[in-house]
């Protein structure tokens, strides 16, 4: 028999893995801060879970492993808490806000969200998903309603402007973070302040994880200046 | 059945139990979940109407166009000799095998009005838009669709005995009475089979559909779509969809149940 050849120079922190539920609206960003945070701490490696805000918290709530949850609102942190799968209210992280989004060069001349008449097919987040409160908030602000007939509802942030950016949607409300990654795919349309929303993005440890210590160094890691250096980078604004 | 029984070993027959319970395990749970009580209030809200409707005509309509185009292909892989039919084949497959997201993304690039390769042209000189469009829906699941048609169809046309076809074609009949009355009877049980495949794989579409002809509620959100956009804001008429769904598909096996059901020991 061989002995197994030691490398006792190699010899590895067993890694814990934490498992981040964070909208989608958070997948680059997030991407990034996982790589800075794995960086600094060796012995945590992050996994991803991005989708609709609502869609992570119907899944926390029917018992997907998360350890943290990043969301797009604070409304979906309440939810949590009214189930109990949250301990605590949210820290807040950061803060966005919604823009409108036309093919590139704007044929059918949109300038705001009142001339979104002009548009055959408009794309929305789905109604649950914070992106589509949003939206909603925003079309209300300026009386404009839209028939659901010319509405195409994207099942989260992402993919609300994929049908602009890859597909044949003439406009979207999207958040202003995600209009500024996709600059080369469609231009965007600001909406002034006054009739903007302040999306608030809420993240906090899951009741049941059982990486609590990692989960809050992550934490802690994206509300350091230097999480906060990445979040602005990608266009996010301080809380 | 007993005889076959005997000779089974008891961890093969331990296996299969746990085989049944997992695909059983889902549709009871799916069932238990079924507001029983206001399923049929559930069912006729207007927008799991609306994506019935849509559903139930855009999939029949796809394999019609299915068959249109699977039917000479299917002939042609199974009869013919020639360069490049292996290169064909593969294509008829691919739409079975790569996710129907990707699929989407691929029509999207042949016929989307803005940047598709055919699509501007389509839209310029008739100006017909296939994305969020019904004909978009009917488009998508024609082309996941058509791998299941021209499958079965080749194998059906493969086992038929050419000499019935020589024989009538020897006593003087045309290639439409010839197709009409001798290979089309002997092709049916394999013609049923694929459409029916065919239905109820268009009928299930999500990935294509999504990507390529929207969520447009009333005009080409399918009930697959709609199914998944009402998971979080109507869980009981996600449920109700669902069940209904799930019926429908069982309806199917039992159209196919002398294919695919007690094949064997009856």
């Amino acid at each position: 028999m061989v002995a197994a050849p030691v490398h006792a120079e190699h010899v590895e922190v067993k890694k814990i893995t934490i498992t981040v539920s964070a909208a989608a609206s958070l997948s680059k960003v997030y991407t990034e801060l996982g790589k800075q945070f794995e960086k600094a701490n060796p012995s945590i490696k992050v996994r991803f879970n991005f989708a609709s805000s609502s869609s992570l918290v119907s899944q926390i709530q029917s018992g997907a492993p998360t350890d943290v949850f990043a969301a797009a609102d604070l409304t979906s942190f309440n939810k949590l808490l009214a189930t109990g799968n949250v301990a605590k209210q949210p820290k807040v992280f950061a803060r966005n806000s919604m823009q409108l989004v036309v093919k590139p060069g704007n044929p059918l001349r949109i300038s705001s969200v009142a001339d979104l008449q002009k548009a055959s097919v408009i794309s929305l987040c789905a109604k649950t998903a914070p992106c589509g409160v949003y939206s909603a908030t925003v079309l209300s602000g300026y009386g404009v309603a839209i028939p659901e007939s010319k509405i195409t509802r994207g099942i989260d942030a992402a993919s609300t402007l994929n049908a602009v950016s890859a597909g044949d949607a003439d406009a979207a409300i999207v958040y202003a973070t995600d209009a500024l990654l996709a600059k080369k795919q469609v231009a965007a349309i600001p909406i002034p302040v006054g009739k903007n929303v302040k999306a608030m993005y809420g993240i906090g440890v899951v009741r049941g994880s059982k990486n609590s210590k990692q989960a809050d160094a992550f934490i802690l890691f994206v509300l350091s200046p230097a999480g906060q250096k990445v979040l602005n980078t990608f266009g996010f604004l301080a809380p | 059945m007993n005889h076959v029984s005997s000779r089974t070993p008891r961890f093969v027959r331990i296996g299969a139990l746990v085989g049944v319970a997992f695909l059983a395990l889902p549709i009871v749970g799916l069932l238990k979940r079924v507001a029983w009580s206001t399923l049929w209030t559930q069912l006729t809200d207007v927008a799991t109407r609306d994506a019935l409707r849509i559903s139930l005509y855009a999939s029949i309509c796809a394999t019609v166009l299915a068959l249109v185009l699977g039917l000479p292909l299917a002939w042609c892989l199974a009869r013919m000799q020639f360069k490049g039919r292996r290169f064909v084949r593969a294509l008829v497959l691919l739409p079975m095998v790569i996710p129907p997201v990707v699929g989407g993304v691929a029509l999207l690039g042949a016929y989307g009005k803005s940047n598709g390769l055919l699509g501007g042209l389509l839209n310029s000189l008739f100006g017909i838009q296939l994305t969020y469009s019904l004909w978009g829906v009917i488009v998508a699941e024609a082309f996941v669709a058509l791998p299941f048609l021209v499958l079965s169809l080749e194998g059906g046309l493969r086992s038929i005995d050419a000499k019935y076809e020589e024989s009538a074609a020897v006593m003087g009949a045309t290639d439409l009475t010839r197709f009409t009355r001798v290979t089309l009877p002997l092709l049916k049980p394999s013609l049923v089979a694929g459409l029916m495949l065919a239905w109820a794989r268009a009928l299930g579409e999500f990935g294509a559909t999504i990507t390529f002809a929207g969520n447009i509620q009333g005009r080409t959100q399918t009930a697959p779509l709609a199914v998944y956009t009402m998971l979080e804001s109507n869980p009981e008429g996600a449920y109700a969809l669902s069940f209904l769904l799930v019926a429908v598909s069982v309806g199917v096996l039992v159209g196919l149940r002398d294919r695919w059901l007690g094949g064997g020991s009856q």
